[in-house]
């Protein structure tokens, strides 16, 4: 009886409880929409991070402080602790190795530069040897290729990417930092004589492919293919750090934790922390696997990537509550005017010796079909919608999770349950004498 | 669940007699009132009012507007509560009692008819006569049909209030009020809205319950429906006339 009535009750009210349908879709498909966007925005927003640069760089254990000045690094090379190249492979070994996006690895030197346009005399820059686009053979993937192109997608050059030798001798194609190149009048295509700063040793003569722009301390130097460098310095084989591009998840109060000691972890807290892509615990595995290498966070990235994500979502949790809490004022309203014109119909139910229960099940019914009825139309216009936001702000679109779909309707039915809380109570406190026959 | 052995609505069709109803003994008492007031406020809706009704009467209750007999008919059907005073219903006193048994009574041992009708307008008629049963205990569509059937609406029986006339309304009423055999029927100006034929056939219906032996308390302000009871009640001013 009291499905029949339940059904036939929806349906004599069906224009009020559309509009309460509607409201609650309204707010539902912000819901999924915003739920499917936290869901994904933590893989989405660290791709998008990564366009920010490295966040973990390798060094030796034992590295010096570096001194530069004015763009110059003075601290000499040699006798320097240094990384085996031939170790980079490693850093892709770990067990977080398909989230290393990249990795470039770094061995400057205070370098003078003739032949350029505006100077007569040599000019003294820092001379940095990377890898652009390197080949970097793994054993899972021997053709594997990294580099600053890979780490530092934000550097632009205007002109070419200097083209790296595969056999491994050094290229006479160098890049020039935006700035000096401003500051010598050097243009691509101009060529320049590299020679090491602290030796009169033997020059390099290399050729400008291109100007380089970073916003960082790369504006100021020349910056070379790794294996020309090695040769000038006599450091084969050798680099002085490691930039790493690595996907992670942002911080938290556990990789904190960590981060001061990993001591303080319990076991199974150590595990939880190895085994979740924190930037602190991909690079305690980058230290694990290369000999002599310490590897720290670059908590600017790192943590700007925590807590642009972070509040993110925290943003989308209370667009969400204020969604559902002006859904459940809009239901509170329609159901409060619902119980106000069928009060003779819930005085009758109580002079017919209905119990309480009984009539706030039907109306609390009533609300849960509209909760649920609205809950599916705003899934579907939700799912929708994240495609339309995720495809116009990340460029692809969400993927779907099916955990939104129990999640929405849940929602949904509480949100219109929430609404029915102060109507219902009113029930309780209407008088059948009141509304039957009147005082 | 009420008794539903025919015998119930044996005599409220609108052409029959009675033929089997159970002997009703005037002398036990289904309603006692003793001094009951009920105030709102500083006015007396009913001031030191007491009477008694015995099994199979018909009272009637008249006075003119205001005089108290809707807070009277409110505390018979245990919607409302006197200020002071004693009610009994069927032995039991209901000065004490909860809410919870309150609607617990009211639904064993009352039938109620409404000067408007209040069917649940989204419910057939049959269904309105199946409400009563299943807040009673268990619904049963071949009962509320058999109901209907003798107040003459069987085939009416799926057509919605809206559907009805005023006087066939009344008469889905009547046979809610009665699907769960209680042993006092309230009826609140029966006939207030209707036309004189329809208003001839409720009481014959009413006329026919009383000769089964039911307990009727009849609020009116009509004198010829007052002369058919065996009784009547005046009210002035909240107190008996």
């Amino acid at each position: 009886m009291l499905g029949r009535m339940l059904w036939r009750s929806v349906l004599e009210g069906r224009r009020r409880k559309s509009l309460a349908a509607i409201t609650v879709a309204l707010s539902a498909a912000l819901i999924t929409t915003l739920f499917s966007l936290s869901v994904d925005v933590g893989d989405k927003m660290a791709k998008e991070m990564k366009s920010y640069g490295s966040n973990i760089r390798v060094s030796p254990k034992a590295e010096a402080m570096p001194l530069v000045i004015d763009g110059v690094d003075y601290n000499p090379l040699k006798d320097q602790d240094t990384l085996e190249e031939a170790d980079l492979p490693k850093i892709k070994d770990i067990f977080w190795r398909n989230n290393i996006v990249g990795l470039s690895p770094r061995l400057a030197v205070a370098a003078r530069v003739e032949g350029a346009a505006d100077t007569s005399k040599p000019a003294e820059v820092n001379l940095v040897g990377t890898y652009f686009d390197h080949p970097l053979a793994l054993p899972d993937d021997p053709d594997y290729r990294t580099g600053v192109r890979a780490t530092n997608p934000f550097w632009r050059v205007d002109g070419a990417w200097p083209n790296e030798d595969m056999a491994g001798a050094p290229s006479e194609e160098v890049l020039v930092g935006a700035n000096l190149a401003s500051r010598l009048d050097v243009k691509t295509g101009d060529e320049l004589t590299l020679s090491l700063a602290a030796d009169s040793g033997a020059a390099e003569t290399v050729k400008v492919s291109g100007i380089l722009s970073t916003g960082d301390a790369e504006d100021d130097a020349v910056v070379a293919p790794l294996a020309l460098v090695q040769g000038m310095t006599g450091l084969e084989g050798q680099v002085q750090s490691v930039d790493v591009s690595a996907l992670t998840i942002p911080e938290n109060e556990l990789s904190n934790r960590a981060r001061r000691d990993t001591g303080q972890l319990t076991a199974e807290e150590y595990d939880v922390w190895y085994c979740t892509a924190y930037v602190s615990s991909i690079a305690h595995q980058i230290e694990e696997a290369v000999p002599n290498a310490a590897a720290r966070p670059i908590w600017q990235v790192a943590a700007s990537e925590g807590v642009v994500i972070g509040r993110i979502q925290v943003l989308l949790l209370t667009v969400s509550l204020a969604a559902i809490l002006a859904a459940a004022m809009a239901v509170s309203s329609l159901m409060n005017t619902t119980v106000l014109e069928r009060s003779r119909e819930i005085g009758l139910m109580k002079a017919l010796g209905a119990r309480r229960w009984e009539i706030q099940a039907l109306f609390l019914g009533e609300a849960a079909m509209v909760g649920l009825v609205g809950g599916v139309l705003g899934l579907i216009v939700g799912v929708g919608l994240a495609q339309v936001v995720g495809r116009s702000v990340f460029g692809t679109g969400i993927d779907f999770q099916w955990i939104t779909v129990p999640i929405v309707l849940v929602v949904s039915v509480a949100t219109v349950m929430l609404g029915s809380i102060l109507p219902a109570r009113s029930i309780s406190s209407l008088s059948p004498a009141e509304v039957l026959h009147g005082h | 669940m009420a008794p539903m052995d025919g015998t119930a609505f044996a005599a409220v069709s609108d052409d029959a007699a009675t033929t089997s109803a159970p002997i009703p003994n005037p002398s036990r008492e289904v309603i006692g009132c003793d001094a009951l007031s009920r105030h709102f406020g500083q006015v007396a809706a009913l001031d030191d009012v007491t009477f008694r009704v015995g099994e199979g009467e018909f009272l009637a209750i008249m006075g003119p507007s205001g005089s108290g007999k809707t807070t009277l008919l409110n505390i018979l059907s245990l919607l409302d509560a006197p200020t002071s005073g004693s009610y009994r219903l069927d032995g039991i006193e209901t000065a004490n009692l909860t809410e919870k048994d309150r609607v617990v009574i009211r639904r064993e041992k009352i039938g109620l008819v409404f000067q408007q009708f209040h069917l649940i307008p989204y419910l057939s008629a049959v269904e309105n006569v199946m409400l009563a049963q299943h807040y009673h205990s268990v619904a049963d569509r071949d009962e509320a049909l058999e109901a209907l059937e003798r107040v003459g609406l069987a085939e009416r029986a799926g057509h919605l209030p809206s559907q009805l006339s005023g006087g066939e309304q009344q008469r889905v009423c009547i046979a809610r009020a009665l699907i769960n055999a209680p042993a006092l029927i309230l009826a609140d100006e029966p006939t207030g809205n209707l036309d004189a034929d329809n208003e001839r056939r409720v009481m014959k219906l009413l006329e026919s319950l009383r000769a089964e032996g039911r307990t009727i308390v009849l609020v009116t302000h009509n004198p010829a429906l007052g002369r058919q009871a065996d009784r009547i009640l005046r009210l002035e001013h909240g107190r008996k006339a």
